[in-house]
């Protein structure tokens, strides 16, 4: 664990030419230090899966990252720019978006009205046109004038994702984004997630189905207390029992 | 497509009856009209900002006394200027203070700007009544102007106007999607890339300035004004309760509201002459619409789900500090 920020630059998986790239990332809340230390990088292009026990620091990670909490110290370059302590607005502006835990969303809004919202504060020629496109992508046409609040949970999890793709984001972060759903709204979001990265989209996922981090990531990054304990392929991760035992030793 | 027909025909139809009520009716309910068609647009410029994004501003009468005294200073000697030429500066007086008040406590969720605009209302009656030159308790006298229909068609193009805009903005603009996300979840408003702190205080300045057009009018109207007339809690207190009545976050609520609400003060004034009976119906009006109606008159006719979240759970949780979970 404490040569956990060494192997990352080194091993022959890690990102030649990173989009995101966090070092020496700290937040501490009270005695609780949620983020002690996170070195870790996106590629271009990569599906990063982020795993961990409950409470090692993924979600606040996220947080972090895209400006809704601002760090106490550490780097976070996104394309190339330092974006530590950004306002959240303005980090989204620059091509990040992200996914809430709980889905925050716009609920006496409709559900197109939601994703128009998205595109609001952003290239908004056209956003009409791809907020149908996004519908019918997501397969929630027929809801597409219901109120946000009057979805059920797999379809406020499809809008919640469905309005980071109408950020036309350069990196998604997306925090459990298919946790409880059912099957068929599993399908869908992983579709979507492979056709935006063919355009080029790179995502971090934080995921607690190994299933679905075997089947879309090409790199895990491993968290535990605040810190990255490991990172490299699926199968490579699986092999590595400490990481197995930290991991599934603490089931939730 | 159907319905956007009716809506025209509806609108139509209102106006046209609305330009033609000064051939129709006599002064008396001519000047009930004019007083219905500004609390219209006062309840539609507090709902800008209370029922669009969420904020409650419990100080609203302060942007309505301060076009009114800018008003009244301005026509009065020594300046004796038209009236038309006091309005400008009616807006700019109250857009720097929305903005002076606005830009340190719309930053912050929670009950800080509902406090400072109160505070803002008590400040200002405060002032205009030790000061010398607004008056004191004894107010101002402005030139008397009688003509009902030119203040009827005042008060009418106002009203119209500041519907047109809600409308425009707020119904039908990127601008107004900004709000409501900003409502309705502050961080993944953020994430989404808006400034809410920004769009508030534009929908702020906005909500403060149609309040000063109407104050400019009233005191015109009036011809004479005081602290306790134009910058009263009674006068935000009612704006707030036609709002809730009409519907919070809709077009047509503050309109219901307004007009429901204004005439039913006349009658009973008419009946039974100045009485505390009014503000029991208030008081009565806010439990019932917490109770059985969240959405109000307007949300009767909307097309609503099973509801579980209105826009006024929204509003409360912004002025308690409660709710958009996951902000850490």
């Amino acid at each position: 664990m404490s040569t956990s920020t060494q192997p990352l630059t080194q091993k022959p998986d890690a990102a030649v030419d990173p989009i995101l790239v966090v070092r020496g990332l700290h937040k501490h809340f009270g005695g609780i230090k949620a983020a002690d230390g996170v070195d870790l990088e996106v590629g271009r292009c990569e599906i990063a899966g982020l795993i961990g026990p409950n409470g090692s620091g993924k979600s606040t990670l996220f947080s972090l990252v895209s400006g809704t909490v601002a760090p106490d110290k550490g780097e976070v370059r996104f394309d190339g720019r330092d974006i530590a302590g950004q306002n959240a607005y303005k980090v989204a502006r620059l091509g990040l978006a992200r996914t809430f835990q709980i889905p925050a969303l716009f609920d006496n809004m409709t559900v197109t009205e939601n994703l128009l919202a998205a595109a609001a504060e952003g290239h908004w020629p056209g956003a009409h046109e791809r907020a149908a496109e996004t519908l019918a992508l997501l397969k929630l046409e027929h809801v597409a004038d219901n109120r946000a609040s009057d979805l059920s949970g797999g379809q406020q999890k499809l809008l919640e994702f469905g309005r980071v793709i109408m950020r036309q984001a350069s990196l998604i972060l997306l925090d459990e984004v298919t946790a409880g759903v059912h099957p068929n709204i599993r399908k869908i979001i992983l579709e979507a997630i492979a056709k935006l990265r063919e355009r080029g989209v790179s995502f971090l996922i934080i995921e607690h189905d190994m299933e679905m981090v075997r089947s879309v990531c090409d790199r895990i990054i491993v968290m535990d207390s605040g810190r990255v304990v490991t990172s490299g392929p699926f199968e490579e991760i699986v092999r590595n029992s400490e990481v197995m035992k930290t991991y599934l030793g603490r089931p939730q | 497509m159907k319905a956007r027909w009716l809506d025209i025909l509806f609108l139509g139809a209102l106006l046209f009856v609305l330009v033609l009520l000064p051939l129709l009716v006599n002064n008396y309910w001519l000047r009930i009209a004019t007083g219905a068609l500004m609390w219209a647009g006062l309840a539609c410029s507090w709902n800008m900002l209370g029922g669009y994004a969420g904020y409650i501003n419990f100080g609203h009468s302060a942007f309505f006394g301060l076009g009114a005294y800018v008003t009244a200073l301005m026509m009065v000697d020594p300046l004796g200027l038209p009236f038309a030429a006091t309005i400008p500066a009616g807006i700019a007086v109250t857009a720097a203070c929305a903005v002076i008040i606005g830009a340190p406590t719309l930053r912050l969720r929670g009950a800080y700007f509902a406090i400072a605009t109160w505070a803002f209302a008590e400040v200002l009656i405060q002032f205009a009544t030790v000061m010398e030159f607004t008056g004191g308790i004894g107010g101002l006298s402005l030139p008397p102007f009688l003509n009902e229909r030119f203040f009827y068609f005042a008060m009418l193009m106002a009203a119209a106007l500041t519907y047109l805009v809600t409308w425009a903005l707020f119904e039908h603009s990127r601008f107004g999607l900004k709000v409501k996300a900003l409502r309705d979840h502050e961080p993944a408003a953020e994430a989404m890339g808006i400034n809410t702190s920004l769009v508030k205080l534009q929908t702020f300045v906005l909500s403060a300035v149609t309040a000063s057009v109407f104050g400019a009018i009233f005191a015109y109207w009036v011809t004479f004004i005081n602290p306790k007339s134009v910058f009263g809690g009674d006068i935000t207190d009612q704006m707030v309760v036609m709002v809730l009545l009409g519907g919070l976050g809709t077009l047509w609520g503050p309109a219901i509201g307004g007009v429901a609400l204004f005439v039913v003060n006349r009658l009973i004034w008419m009946y039974w002459g100045d009485t505390a009976f009014y503000i029991a119906i208030l008081g009565a009006a806010i439990v019932l619409v917490v109770l059985f109606l969240p959405n109000g008159i307007a949300g009767l006719f909307a097309k609503r789900g099973r509801g579980s979240v209105s826009v006024l759970g929204k509003a409360v949780e912004k002025l308690v500090g409660a709710g958009e979970g996951d902000r850490k």
